[in-house]
């Protein structure tokens, strides 16, 4: 067994060990723990996948700042144990819920392991083009990225721009209280 | 030996069932959006292997903006979450079958 099939299979083990462990746990916060535990794994994947930047941009936004926005709502929302421990309205949902995610899961892998395979021109064509090369000569992997998203993505990249100003003000307007309870 | 594609294909359709489960099962809605979460870094996982076998960089910007969507996701989403809880005091999914104000 070489290295990079147990380095592989380690990280495989890690990142389902810890999404199982964000459905199962009954306290939300250790669901959100165990979540960031989950997205660590999938950075070191992105690392064996030769994509620093982005294992980088993974480790910075989800688990620098999307998380720590999770676990700031958990928080606030769980500081009264009883509002989590109502009782459960329909009973077969949690039975017909794991039985229709794991033959989802069957089907899915099923489909992936007989059907899921590259043409064998795409790889030509990829490397083709003179941005998108993963391994072009003499630049680094971060040089890459940026030269592919400032060239070729570049108006994808300044649309963000407005999904993110969109989220902020839609964030103030939802977060702000109603004009009609703050005047009384 | 490397590691196939289809292996890293078969990780990812996992975590995304994980995800389906929990959005199915689970009725506390901070924890059914982080399984969203998890169902959205199963497919980035995809593109990332999808990019190492192609040797392209296009999934790489794919991941990028889909970083970037979901942060803008998971700020509208918990600003939802908390204006609901503001108003009905209640975090109980099956309890929020009502859409109006």
């Amino acid at each position: 067994m070489s290295a990079n099939i147990l380095a592989f299979s380690a990280v495989a083990a890690l990142a389902i060990a810890s999404g199982i462990g964000v459905i199962a746990f009954r306290n939300a916060i250790y669901s959100a723990l165990s979540l960031i535990v989950n997205l660590l794994s999938l950075a070191l994947f992105y690392l064996i996948l030769n994509g620093m930047f982005i294992a980088a941009a993974q480790v910075l936004i989800y688990a620098g700042a999307i998380m720590v926005l999770f676990l700031f709502v958990v928080t606030m929302l769980s500081s009264d144990k009883a509002a989590l421990q109502t009782a459960d309205h329909i009973s077969w949902q949690r039975l017909v819920g794991v039985i229709a995610g794991i033959i989802f899961a069957a089907l899915a892998s099923f489909l992936l392991l007989i059907h899921a395979q590259i043409a064998p021109d795409a790889v030509a064509q990829g490397s083709n083009n003179l941005f998108t090369q993963i391994s072009a000569p003499g630049s680094g992997n971060t040089e890459t990225f940026g030269m592919a998203l400032f060239h070729g993505f570049l108006f994808p990249f300044e649309v963000t721009s407005a999904i993110i100003v969109a989220a902020i003000l839609g964030a103030v307007v939802l977060g702000r209280r109603s004009r009609a309870k703050s005047e009384d | 030996m490397a590691v196939s594609l289809n292996s890293y294909l078969i990780v990812s359709a996992i975590l995304f069932s994980i995800g389906v489960i929990g959005v199915l099962v689970r009725r506390n809605p901070l924890v059914i959006f982080m399984s969203i979460e998890l169902m959205l870094n199963a497919v980035n996982l995809t593109f990332m292997a999808f990019a190492n076998a192609l040797g392209s960089v296009d999934g790489w910007i794919f991941v990028f903006l889909s970083l970037t969507v979901a942060a803008a996701e998971v700020v509208v989403g918990l600003a939802i979450i908390v204006a609901i809880f503001r108003t009905r005091k209640e975090i109980d999914i099956d309890e929020m079958n009502t859409l109006k104000g």
